[in-house]
């Protein structure tokens, strides 16, 4: 496994919480987010790292950790994926 | 009522915080290690595999090395660290406002007063270490115990990711003496010639025969040992202690060989203590200048003012003065440090007359310093200093802050 930085676009609220809402996939494919199940601190002990998990849930209903470390957002990934 | 305090402790901190952000090397003998280059080169903190492997802390790359060759080294990454101490910090918050650190990994938590909220120490003690390790990705030693003594005392005893809770002083009294807080090899040493070995022995004596053979540290030996320490443990809105000496150390990236050598390196030193006297607003009243050999035998040597200062031109002149002494060490020296001590937030003097030759020296002095402060701070800390240091820029190329973080 290894953390893949991605690019995402947020909604930062009047009550100053951040939604992630896209997901950007290999600098171009934009990706909703339906919905954020869960946001929880949390470390990474597959890929390494500390910080805001937050579950989310992809089309078609794929439930993704989406980790935000210190101004980063990061993805866990096999690493033959890439 | 008897306090319930916590000692918590990061096991191995810096090589954790390593392994956290990557994990390629939780199984494989690993150290965080000072500069080679640049001779701060000593084991900072190690991983379990490094220390199976017999490497220890503190001592140099080479010897460790030379235990295990295919150890891996990491450079300090001080931002991580300090970012994860800080969140560790802000967890610890939510169990107790009465939290004392004591370095970037250890804090004491007196949680007297929350066990009703949480229904008992147990709970608090099993949700820390969870929430730590699996929010933080970190594991924490946990000492427990009715005073910060014996709770710092327990969580050396405790093992990675566990706790250990001292109910008396009965249960430590065979343990070795040096296990005990500020206990260094010189007072172990100075207790053995006189048979302490134990907590048990120094619990044993008498407060004021401890206070004959170790000086001030005696007392609190004494109180320590027989568990009745009862300092407080401080609450997050307290002010801190304040400073009681401000220091700059430099091991410089070749050896000081001559006097032109010395020169630079204090001047550099000095310029640092006086600016960080400057940002706290502080005067000292003493000037300490310690040398260290490449045999590493360590000299220190003091002088006091008679009246105190906040100047780097002051500070530079009396360590000069020191090392003009005679200090008993030749060239090359290895490091060299220039501390001030004495500090306080008042200017104190004897009464000089107007514009004395001094004061008026010392006047413009203090509108330079002023000056270049100004445009350090306005334009960062090497946008003005002394032509000297340009000699050797090697030499002069010093920490703007002393961070003591060895054995973390």
């Amino acid at each position: 496994m290894i953390r893949k930085y991605v690019d995402v676009i947020c909604l930062n609220d009047k009550g100053g919480n951040i939604r992630p809402l896209f997901l950007i996939w290999d600098e171009e494919k934009r990706v909703p987010i339906k919905k954020v199940k869960e946001i929880c601190p949390r470390a990474s002990l597959k890929v390494g790292g500390s910080g805001l998990r937050y579950t989310c849930v992809f089309e078609p209903n794929r439930i993704r950790h989406l980790y935000y470390d210190r101004g980063k957002w990061y993805v866990e990934m096999n690493d033959h994926v890439l | 009522m008897k306090r319930t305090i916590l000692h918590c402790d990061l096991n191995c901190f810096f090589a954790s915080a390593e392994m956290l952000y990557h994990p390629e090397y939780r199984n494989v003998p690993m150290a965080v290690s000072g500069d080679r280059k640049e001779r701060h080169g000593i084991i900072l903190a190690k991983n379990v595999p490094a220390k199976r492997r017999g490497v220890r802390t503190a001592e140099t790359i080479n010897e460790a090395l030379r235990k295990c060759p295919e150890l891996i080294l990491c450079e300090p990454d001080y931002e991580t660290y300090e970012y994860l101490s800080m969140k560790v910090r802000e967890l610890y918050y939510e169990y107790t406002d009465r939290i004392e650190p004591f370095g970037i990994d250890e804090c004491w938590l007196d949680i007297s007063e929350s066990i009703p909220y949480f229904g008992s120490w147990q709970s608090i003690v099993f949700s820390l270490l969870k929430r730590v390790r699996e929010e933080i990705g970190l594991t924490l030693s946990i000492g427990i115990s009715f005073n910060k003594v014996y709770a710092k005392l327990a969580s050396d005893i405790a093992k990675e990711d566990d706790f250990f809770k001292i109910d008396s002083a009965d249960d430590i009294s065979g343990l070795p003496v040096k296990g005990l807080l500020g206990v260094g090899e010189k007072n172990d040493r100075i207790l053995k010639q006189h048979g302490i070995l134990t907590i048990g022995d120094a619990a044993k004596q008498d407060a004021a025969f401890l206070h004959s053979i170790l000086g001030k540290f005696g007392i609190s030996l004494y109180l320590y040992a027989n568990g009745l320490d009862d300092s407080p443990v401080a609450r997050f809105d307290e002010p801190c202690d304040p400073a009681r000496s401000i220091s700059s150390t430099s091991t410089c990236a070749r050896d000081i060989r001559d006097r032109d050598d010395m020169k630079i390196v204090l001047i550099r030193l000095s310029e640092n203590v006086g600016h960080r006297l400057k940002e706290q607003g502080l005067y000292f009243d003493t000037v300490h200048l310690i040398l260290r050999d490449t045999d590493l035998n360590v000299q220190t040597m003091q002088t006091k003012l008679a009246e105190n200062s906040d100047l780097a031109k002051e500070i530079c002149d009396r360590a000069w003065e020191l090392f003009e002494n005679d200090h008993g060490l030749s060239f090359p020296l290895r490091s060299v440090g220039v501390a001030v001590s004495g500090l306080s937030s008042h200017k104190t003097g004897s009464q000089v007359s107007l514009f004395s030759q001094d004061e008026r020296y010392s006047l413009k002095q203090k509108n330079k310093e002023t000056a270049i402060e100004e445009i350090r701070r306005r334009f960062g800390r090497d946008a003005v200093f002394s032509l000297r240091v340009l000699e050797d820029p090697e030499l002069s190329k010093i920490e703007n802050k002393n961070k003591s973080y060895q054995g973390r």
